[in-house]
């Protein structure tokens, strides 16, 4: 299967990107996202719960079941990131990352150790990891959502209290602005 | 890019995150809060990691995302 078709978010994505007006764009990147059991388990709240559970009724969401292998491979991972004098990952991002590599999902994630981890990692290499900066960077090229890049980023960080770092998002606004 | 770099880059990177969230944290606010909840915030505030901070605050990683919206400290990612 091809990366683009499937994907595999972790806790605080669905967190952050349950609060965002345009949220259902996910579902429109991807064919499904799947959400690992221990993941389900983090989510609380009565909007995440909801949203989490329609896009699972409609097939938008699916349940990941972690196999002994993918457990395996996690805890191997969650080891190996703590060598680094850096912030480690926990066993729900492992498990995020473990099927980016074993399974080709695109890792969705808003938790920088997840972030380092694929970089330090020599197996996670090629592991496609985005934040929710790629995903609406994406979602505006392929046309899936319309407006201001400037406007819907800004509106994704008021909506979510979440801040992208400035000049990551700069690079990516001059990108975008280049390909119109 | 050699590992040393990357680590000098992730711990520049998360210097960046640290001082916004310092910056932009209510500290009226945080430090008005309970022990365990304060001591979670600005734990959080220093690491940028929610999962450890919201067990020291014993609350989920929801509510203690919502704690952070009330003590208006950003997630940098």
């Amino acid at each position: 299967m091809s990366a683009e078709e499937f994907a595999i978010a972790d806790t605080c994505f669905l967190i952050d990107w349950a609060s965002w007006r345009q949220r259902d764009l996910l579902f429109r990147l991807f064919k499904t996202v799947f959400v690992p059991e221990l993941v389900i388990r983090e989510i609380k709240s009565e909007r995440t719960v909801e949203w989490v559970a329609s896009s699972l009724s409609s097939g938008s969401l699916s349940l990941f079941t972690e196999t002994p292998d993918i457990i395996s491979f996690a805890r191997d991972l969650v080891e190996r990131s703590k060598l680094f004098p850096v912030r480690g990952i926990d066993l729900p991002e492992a498990i995020c990352l473990a099927a980016g590599r074993m399974r080709n999902y695109v890792v969705i994630t808003e938790n920088r150790g997840a972030l380092m981890a694929a970089d330090f990692i020599e197996e996670l290499s090629g592991v496609k990891v985005w934040r929710s900066l790629e995903l609406i960077a994406e979602g505006l090229r392929r046309k899936l959502i319309k407006g201001d890049p400037r406007k819907v980023f800004a509106e994704y960080e008021m909506d979510t209290g979440h801040r992208f770092p400035r000049k990551d998002l700069e690079v990516m606004l001059h990108e975008l602005e280049g390909e119109n | 890019m050699s590992l040393k770099e990357k680590i000098e880059k992730w711990k520049k990177l998360e210097e960046e995150a640290r001082e916004i969230r310092r910056s932009e944290a209510d500290w009226n606010f945080i430090e008005s809060q309970p022990p365990k909840i304060r001591a979670a915030l600005k734990f959080y505030v220093e690491t940028g990691d929610i999962r450890l901070a919201s067990r020291i605050a014993d609350m989920s990683i929801e509510e203690f995302r919502g704690l952070l919206r009330s003590a208006r400290i950003p997630v940098v990612v």
